[in-house]
């Protein structure tokens, strides 16, 4: 039964992904020009125009933003998943983690792609490889755990509130600049600071600068907590589809 | 005559009617009750809006019943679903594999009949091209082909009987037949009394909601006509 499962999501992202490829003229060319553009437009507003940053900025920036960009995509995507395919949902029974599931893994492959290409950009700028790039699989992990939790969270409420696909690009937008995406939070008095680091994103994206940039090995405790945190809200977040998926085939068509 | 492989004990559904905060539900499923053998192949009829479509993915286990007891013994329950998952821009064969994991194939099931799916469905070279070149009545050809393949314990099949073109409707309506007549358990639900005397061997007819008689198909259906229909008066001199 568990591997039928397995089976079905793999599946099913080799076929979200080919069927995208197909929507356009440039197919997988997206992938990588997409967000290409989306990072210039930042340069030039922040580091062009607004001179904003010192020498770091651009893999600053770049880095931020490739992994910003992973956890955005998979909300938007993931996120309404399941309210899209509310006419399927209302002819077979499946567990309905299958469907933001397959959005994350589709929106995991396009990102290893975009951080293939970070790299070979930071290796040729500077910032060779070092040995604490042995802790970016775990950094990576625990996001993608966390990325997956919030997807299912987003993906259990839409449906039932589907209003809510209104404000979650705002709601993305404004946690993207609490993040420390595009500025630096070092600015931020500590006391404030303290806040802001308890968003998982910003101890993310830190081990991420960290490692790429300066060759430092994340704070294993920090990354602990926030994977624990990342963990309890994934099975939050898989019991709540499970506990609404009662309701969702009952909702008006 | 065996125990109950499921059976339903005044079982009720209701929908929310809009999405809306505080809106009214109403009961598509009043008070349904039914028994279904292994064996069993029991036709569904009732005027439309009976509930009749509610009572199929009630027992499919994809509609969760809000009051009443159902019981279901450890069997599989598929309603025949066509293009079931279809997405527009792969392959009819990516096509069937995703529709067949969907349907509850493993995929190595899937492989192995992928020869059989393209031979029923008569499509050809076109089995390798993306379905959105596809007509209608081959989408439904490529359906068919695949939902064929699935074999629940409990084949729920609501109104379809055959699809495509004329000798498509042939074959599939006798391929569909001779999987029906092969000992399955089978849930019809149709407005055809000639196809439901065909098909079942027993029926149920539910009004507004409420199963009103099950039994020997004959009776039920006379019943069924016998009766005033609820929403618009008896025609003139019956």
């Amino acid at each position: 039964m568990r591997l039928h499962l397995v089976e079905l999501i793999l599946f099913s992202t080799y076929a979200e992904l080919r069927a995208e490829r197909a929507r356009s003229y440039l197919g997988l060319l997206w992938w990588i020009v997409e967000p290409a553009m989306n990072m210039g437009v930042y340069y030039l507003v922040f580091a062009v125009i607004f001179r904003m940053g010192g020498p770091d900025y651009i893999p600053f920036l770049l880095i931020g933003l490739t992994l910003w960009q992973w956890f955005k995509s998979c909300i938007s995507h993931g996120g309404y998943s399941i309210w899209q395919q509310l006419p399927l949902i209302r002819q077979v029974k499946l567990p309905l983690q299958v469907f933001p599931s397959v959005q994350i893994l589709a929106d995991t492959v396009k990102f290893l792609c975009i951080l293939a290409i970070l790299l070979i950009v930071l290796w040729s700028t500077g910032y060779p490889p070092n040995v604490a790039y042995a802790a970016l699989l775990p950094v990576l992990l625990v996001e993608l755990i966390f990325v997956a939790a919030c997807t299912y969270v987003v993906a259990a409420v839409v449906p039932l509130v589907p209003d809510l696909r209104f404000i979650i690009e705002q709601v993305l937008q404004v946690v993207m600049f609490l993040s420390g995406i595009v500025f630096s939070l070092d600015g931020l008095p500590p006391a404030l600071r303290r806040w802001f680091e308890l968003n998982p994103i910003v101890e993310l994206v830190d081990a991420g600068r960290g490692i790429l940039m300066r060759g430092e090995w994340p704070d294993w405790f920090a990354l602990g907590r926030v994977a624990l945190i990342s963990l309890a809200l994934y099975a939050f977040g898989s019991l709540l589809i499970t506990r609404l998926t009662p309701r969702y085939v009952k909702l008006p068509t | 005559m065996s125990d109950p492989i499921i059976r339903l004990e005044n079982v009720g559904v209701a929908f929310n009617a809009q999405l809306r905060v505080g809106s009214p539900r109403f009961w598509a499923l009043e008070d349904v009750s039914l028994s279904l053998a292994p064996g069993d192949r029991l036709g569904v009829v009732g005027r439309n809006g009976s509930g009749k479509s509610t009572l199929l993915r009630t027992i499919a286990g994809i509609i969760t019943p809000d009051r009443g007891r159902l019981k279901r013994a450890p069997v599989s329950c598929q309603l025949l679903s066509l293009a079931l998952g279809f997405v527009p821009h792969l392959s009819g064969r990516d096509n069937a594999v995703l529709s067949g994991l969907m349907l509850g194939l493993r995929r190595r099931e899937i492989m192995q009949r992928l020869p059989a799916i393209l031979e029923f469905s008569e499509l050809g070279d076109f089995f390798d091209q993306p379905i959105s070149s596809y007509s209608t009545g081959m989408t439904m050809r490529l359906g068919f082909s695949v939902a064929m393949q699935v074999e629940p314990d409990v084949l729920l099949i609501d109104e379809v009987l055959a699809v495509g073109d004329t000798e498509f409707q042939q074959k599939s309506g006798s391929a569909l037949r001779e999987r029906i007549h092969s000992g399955k358990t089978i849930v019809f639900v149709s407005h055809d009394d000639e196809q439901i005397q065909q098909v079942c061997n027993r029926a149920l007819w539910i009004e507004h909601g409420r199963s009103m008689m099950q039994g020997p198909v004959e009776a039920v259906l006379a019943a069924y006509h016998a009766a005033p229909s609820p929403s618009s008066p008896p025609p003139a001199g019956s």
